[in-house]
């Protein structure tokens, strides 16, 4: 944690809430995109990504700075996103109509065939990652979507380092069968 | 090189992690061209990144945020006003006693705790009432007699003296 960042955080946990907005402007599309990894959603990530915020805001006194800021603030969004993600399973039972998913902005992508086909895709992956152990599914996302370290997601799940590759080698095999034709699919692209 | 295949299964992926050593990497890279198997796995690998990465960075794009941040500042701003019920709300949620409902139990334990110890407390017996006893000396020409009778006559001690007229003095 660097200086900057000390002072943020230290400026936070007394209810400035321009520190907030700092550490917003610094950290929201990581959490976007870890929520989003989640949920499959994105209405759904941006309810996370306002809800991590404000959890924050009111548990930063919490954070003593024995760890590092950004491992606090991931295991904060994957809570936040799988506890989101396990509510909208359940509404899911009473409004199927309400699935919603990544609308593309390119005319070319707006195609009803192609939004068709990456609704198709994006779905079945979304079921694919819903298959997976909660660890599981955590440590993909943190290695495949934000790219951390084998040390960063040990240190953001309290875990060792051999525990996150076993996770990520069990997690890649169970994903790579649920999700063969699109794999295979892919590959050459 | 099958078998060298499945014991740097592990290296493989920390390879396509980028997080093997130098030598490691340079051991995956002299046995990538000559193993298909290798290859393949890797061409998976990087087929299953896509597949979970791409709809991510996709709808990154796509994302405006300030008014996130909006609702936010709106959310914390509601959330200091009702702040004294947010906390009274959250005791009650974080209260084990109120979240289990085991108060119901509990008050009727303290019910019935009260029941019995109240007349305990307040109808406790005079503590000189067992104490009330009668003492009656009795003087004769003989003896001296004290009598000592507890108050409901359920003890009765009689003791008996010789009086000192009948001690004759040393001849």
């Amino acid at each position: 944690m660097n200086d900057r960042e000390a002072e943020l955080i230290s400026r936070c946990q007394q209810g400035d809430q321009d520190a907030l907005k700092e550490i917003f402007d610094q950290y929201h599309k990581k959490v976007y995109r870890i929520a989003y990894g989640v949920v499959r959603h994105r209405e759904d990530a941006l309810d996370v990504v306002q809800e991590v915020f404000i959890k924050l805001f009111r548990s930063i006194k919490d954070f003593k700075g024995k760890s590092a800021f950004y491992t606090y603030l991931y295991r904060l969004t994957m809570n936040t996103a799988i506890d989101h993600s396990r509510k909208a399973k359940r509404a899911l039972f009473f409004s199927l109509d309400e699935e919603g998913s990544f609308q593309p902005s390119d005319a070319q992508e707006k195609r009803p065939d192609h939004i068709a086909a990456q609704k198709e895709l994006e779905e079945k992956v979304r079921w694919a990652i819903d298959q997976l152990p909660q660890d599981q599914k955590a440590t993909l996302i943190y290695r495949e979507i934000e790219e951390l370290s084998y040390q960063e997601i040990a240190g953001a799940m309290g875990c060792s380092i051999g525990t996150v590759m076993s996770r990520l080698h069990y997690g890649r095999k169970k994903l790579q069968d649920l999700l063969k034709d699109i794999v295979k699919g892919r590959e050459g692209q | 090189m099958k078998d060298s295949c499945s014991s740097t299964s592990q290296l493989l992926e920390r390879y396509f992690d980028r997080q093997a050593t130098d030598e490691e990497r340079s051991l995956v890279e002299r046995h990538l061209p000559l193993c298909q198997t290798c290859h393949e796995r890797l061409r998976v690998l990087e087929g299953l990144r896509k597949a979970i990465k791409t709809p991510v960075d996709e709808a990154l794009k796509e994302e405006t945020f300030p008014w996130v941040w909006e609702k936010i500042e709106r959310e914390i701003r509601l959330g200091k006003k009702s702040s004294w019920q947010e906390s009274v709300r959250s005791w009650i949620d974080l209260s084990p006693l109120f979240r289990k409902k085991v108060w119901i139990p509990a008050m009727a334990a303290a019910i019935i705790l009260i029941l019995v110890t109240s007349p305990l407390l307040f109808f406790k017996k005079d503590p000189s009432y067992s104490e009330r006893s009668v003492v009656e000396y009795v003087e004769s020409g003989v003896y001296n007699v004290m009598v000592y009778e507890s108050e409901n006559a359920k003890v009765t001690v009689i003791w008996l003296f010789e009086g000192p007229q009948t001690e004759s003095p040393a001849s």
